[in-house]
């Protein structure tokens, strides 16, 4: 691509406006027009599996032409970094308009209305947004109202067709989307319904529950409604027609534009009240930093990078809460003439300590910790007889006790979807470091899990006990059955803590005893789970900042299915059973890449030989 | 206007495919911008008719008419070839109605029967695919046409015509799938060349939605693809590695070279990988990756020279290169991508790579077993 850079030399690139759900933001300068646009550069070195998700994420957006919907312009490389150009919004996201107070309903009337006119352009192309909230509603400077943060839209390919994936933040989303029992365009005006009375209330309902428990709350809970003396009967009604539990009978984007609330909205241009408030209000308090330039390096040597940021946890800019004061603020991101950008400073220091120091302190994540990691699914011979990756030995975490900050900062929502699609590969490998030297036959132990038994011990409550109770305790559904369900796991994670060789006699005598009963044994059959270890098996585990899916969730049910292709065929694994080495439990990572081309080429010679 | 639709509802629907047929046969005279919006409209309505509207189902008598009726006036041909020069509406609705027409089934056939109008096209318009690859010249077509394909792909036989498609007889252009002789070696001037150009193309959307359908077309029918890289060793890798292994886009490079360990490690592919890992040439590239100052492109270029090392039957050519590196590797080795500490199977591997480096004998051997493949053929 000799042309490479022709394109973004068209583009003079100013001060950094955030940091997106996959990457910073920049204000840009179009050359040749004079434009102002916004440009959003993704580090793809630094992402593993992640270049088809973007691109699908273009498609949706570059089918779209509205004057409701962010403009979708270009998109180009530049070494490895993907430069998205878009429409630039100057008013800013109506959750940062929010800050200063909560909006009137004159204001939210109108926005309400621009909403629904870029929503009946969605749905009627077939497009679902998936995630409509104050932070992903946009305002033009003059005050248009743009629906913006296509991540998690979906392309229907037929409009009467439904989806079926579980994604949205969770207080914006519709009871059908959490029961998965298949939605349609109808989903987004819940989730509008939720954004208007974020815009009245300056949260979403809600808002004071854990998001976790939300997504119990919001199916089993009558539809929240828009309440006290201030609001309007029509503001109050529109909500209520948004905010209809039975998806059938809520309205469409159509209908609702016809309802009294939407006709009786004002202009657009009223909207110039809520930036020039939110001017004041920034101007009224000491200004928090000076703008972050964007600077382009010319020629610099690429330095060699650290490589930690990219080896699995993949730490996306931030997208769950402006990391302020931190050291992101020095940050200039650094892009080479050359293209080949590195992404120096002190991000990648935040990545590195966030990989490196940071797995060990559980009890009080950052806002960072939400963050997506991809598993590599390489092709491997290997893959074969390297079991699935473990958990470490979890002593320093707390189970079940997910800590996340859903919520109304940032786009979480592409977290969310993310930690599903790639499911518990991805969650485990979170903590990878302490697992690797339980697992690594050429370190030194840890003086505290000399022994096999220990190190098998701690393989058990990774492997075993910890996903156990994570599935469990997902599938629970009772508060109280699920809080006993909690205190055994944390009794049960202090064990492993202190004695995982107790740990493994334990569940050893356990299974033992298991065996012994005939009836139970024919019952829970532990053989055949024992004889699944060697394949990656998508057991529910799930490190606290993530999500834990419901059994039945399409993503894990997709993820399964994933694995189960890229695993080898079930007459191939039982011929690599039978070969030496794979016999010792716990141990079927020493088996060689060796063994298994070895079996390969076997394999292909007797396919050639009746041939010959 | 809508009264008007509400007035001839049946009729119109019988006339749409040639009503559209004379908009696009004009789009370029000098009325030309009113044919295109024209066009729009009867291409919104053909959409109407199959998927419905939201207060309508369509029905299954007017579906099969219209589907008929584009077979008949060749429409579907003419919209491949016409799609960038569409509306940008248009090219939507455009996608929409190929991806039902190609993939609708009367009610009176089996359901595992070939789709009605993918059929015709596989046996007797097989232009309209390589049309629709086409498509990728144009950055306005490629998404609609590369959704179109892909649907299609899922086809074996649409993707055997795509493979074989080679226009260099002075034949009339691509043969039905019965045409097809998959013994022949291919020219090279077949429309699924033209990707090895395309997924590098600007912009980004172009090049990656390319690179989706070729990365389908190569893994998907894994015996169709086989035998085809079989037969066509040479010209592929060859294309494959000086074209997209070389390329100076980061993305292409990343990929290619993923999707090169993908093809060889699958067990489909077994006769095309040992014949891969025979070369020395193939050697060289591939080491030449792990020195790539990019760190995925390192990690990618990895899992390909994994397949080397590991080959217990390595030629002449492959012992020379890797003796005559050998400590160099071995040093090399050691420290490569050694950050990567959370990676057990890469550290495995390595670990094995290593041990295999330092384990060959001094001199090389001559390999107990050749490669089946291009046995015949000098190396």
């Amino acid at each position: 691509m000799t042309a490479e850079g022709a394109m973004a030399n068209q583009y003079s690139v100013l001060e950094e406006l955030g940091s997106g759900s996959f990457g910073t933001v920049y204000k840009a300068i179009d050359r040749s027009t004079g434009e102002v646009v916004a440009i959003k550069h993704i580090d793809l070195e630094s992402s593993e599996d992640d270049i088809l998700e973007i691109q699908q994420e273009i498609a949706v957006l570059s089918t779209c032409a509205s004057p409701f919907v962010t403009q979708y312009k270009a998109s180009f490389l530049r070494g490895h970094k993907l430069w998205i150009v878009m429409e630039y919004l100057g008013g800013g996201s109506c959750l940062d308009l929010l800050k200063p107070g909560n909006f009137n309903e004159a204001h939210i009337a109108v926005i309400c209305r621009e909403l629904l006119l870029g929503l009946e352009y969605l749905h009627q192309e077939g497009k679902i947004h998936r995630d409509v909230k104050a932070a992903n509603v946009l305002l033009s400077s003059t005050g248009k109202v743009k629906l913006a943060d296509f991540g998690v839209a979906a392309q229907l390919t037929n409009i009467k067709s439904q989806r079926n994936t579980f994604v949205g933040t969770p207080f914006w989303m519709a009871p059908e989307v959490i029961q998965q029992e298949g939605y349609d365009y109808k989903a987004d005006i819940w989730s509008l319904g939720i954004t208007a009375m974020e815009l009245a209330n300056g949260e979403p309902p809600n808002a004071s529950i854990h998001p976790m428990k939300v997504l119990f709350h919001i199916p089993k809970q009558p539809a929240p409604r828009l309440e006290g003396s201030k609001f309007s009967k029509d503001f109050k009604d529109f909500v209520a027609q948004c905010l209809v539990k039975d998806s059938d009978r809520r309205a469409s984007a159509k209908e609702l534009l016809k309802h009294r609330f939407i006709r009786s909205a004002g202009k657009v241009e009223a909207l110039q009240e809520l930036i020039e408030r939110k001017q004041e209000w920034e101007g009224g308090r000491t200004r928090p930093s000076h703008p972050r330039f964007y600077e382009e390096t010319l020629n610099t040597l690429s330095h060699k990078v650290e490589p930690e940021e990219w080896v699995f946890d993949t730490v996306k800019a931030a997208t769950v809460a402006p990391r302020k004061g931190t050291t992101k603020r020095r940050k200039l991101s650094v892009i080479h003439a050359n293209g080949q950008s590195v992404s120096a400073g002190p991000e990648e220091a935040m990545k590195r300590l966030d990989l490196k120091d940071s797995p060990l302190d559980y009890s009080s994540p950052p806002p960072l910790t939400v963050k997506k990691s991809t598993v590599r699914k390489q092709p491997s011979i290997m893959q074969l007889a390297s079991p699935t990756k473990t958990r470490q030995p979890s002593s320093q975490k707390k189970p079940l006790q997910p800590d996340m900050n859903f919520g109304n900062t940032g786009s979480t929502v592409r977290l969310f979807r993310r930690v599903s699609d790639n499911s518990t590969l991805a969650q485990v490998d979170s903590d990878v470091s302490n697992a690797s030297i339980t697992r690594d036959e050429n370190r030194p132990p840890m003086s505290e899990t000399a022994s096999k038994e220990s190190v098998l011990g701690r393989r058990v409550f990774n492997k075993v006990v910890d996903p156990a109770f994570q599935e469990i305790h997902a599938q629970t559904g009772n508060q109280a059955k699920r809080e006993a369900l909690s205190r055994l796991a944390d009794a049960w994670s202090a064990l492993d803590a202190i004695d995982p060789d107790g740990e493994y006699q334990l569940l050893k005598a356990m299974l033992e005893k298991v065996q012994g009963d005939p009836k139970l044994s024919s019952l829970l059959s532990p053989a055949k789970s024992l004889s699944r270890d060697g394949t990656p098996q998508p057991s529910l585990q799930k490190s606290p900042t993530k999500l834990v899916l419901a059994q039945n969730n399409p993503h894990l049910k997709s993820h399964r299915r994933r694995q189960t292709s890229m695993a080898p065929d079930g007459e191939y694994r039982e011929k690599l059973a039978n070969l030496p080495g794979q016999a010792i439990t716990g141990m079927e990572h020493t088996k060689q890449l060796a063994d298994v081309l070895y079996g390969r080429w076997a394999d292909g010679l007797r396919n050639r030989w009746p041939a010959v | 206007m809508s009264f008007l639709f509400g007035r001839r509802p049946r009729a119109s629907t019988v006339d749409l495919p040639k009503q559209a047929k004379e908009l696009i046969v004009k789009l370029d005279g000098p009325a030309g911008p009113a044919k295109a919006e024209e066009l729009a409209k009867t291409l919104s309505q053909m959409k109407f008719v199959l998927q419905g509207t939201q207060e309508t189902e369509s029905s299954p008598e007017q579906v099969y008419s219209l589907v008929t009726g584009l077979i008949q006036e060749d429409l579907l041909y003419l919209l491949a070839v016409n799609l960038p020069r569409l509306p940008f509406e248009s090219r939507k609705d455009a996608q929409v109605i190929f991806s039902y027409v190609l993939r609708f089934r009367p009610h009176t056939a089996s359901p595992k029967s070939e789709p009605l109008a993918l059929s015709y096209v596989i046996n007797n318009r097989p232009e309209v695919l390589v049309e629709l690859c086409n498509g990728y010249d144009h950055k306005e077509s490629s998404t609609a046409a590369g959704t179109v394909l892909r649907e299609v792909l899922k086809s074996d036989t649409a993707a055997a015509i795509i493979l074989y498609d080679d226009p260099s007889e002075n034949g009339p252009g691509p043969k039905g799938i019965s045409g097809i002789n998959p013994e022949l070696k291919q020219s090279g001037n077949g429309v699924f060349w033209k990707f090895f150009k395309w997924v590098d193309s600007e912009p980004f959307e172009v090049g990656a939605d390319a690179f989706t359908t070729f990365r389908e077309l190569l893994t998907r029918h894994k015996q169709l693809v086989a035998q085809y890289l079989s037969t066509n060793f040479d010209l592929f890798f060859d294309k494959y590695n000086n074209v997209l292994i070389k390329s100076d886009s980061y993305v292409t490079k990343r990929q290619s070279i993923k999707l090169l360990g993908e093809i060889l490690l699958d067990r489909a592919n077994y006769t095309v990988m040992t014949a891969y890992v025979d070369r020395g040439e193939h050697l060289k590239i591939c080491m030449n990756l792990l020195r790539d100052e990019r760190k995925m492109v390192q990690y990618e270029g990895f899992h390909v020279f994994k397949v080397f090392v590991a080959n217990p039957h390595k030629s002449i050519a492959v012992q020379k290169i890797l003796l005559i590196n050998r400590e160099r590797l071995l040093i090399f080795l050691k420290h490569f991508l050694e950050d990567r500490t959370e990676d057990e199977q890469f550290m495995d591997e390595r670990e094995f790579l290593i041990k295999q480096i330092k384990n060959m004998p001094p001199t090389p051997v001559e390999p107990a077993q050749k490669p089946a493949l291009l046995a015949s053929q000098s190396r």
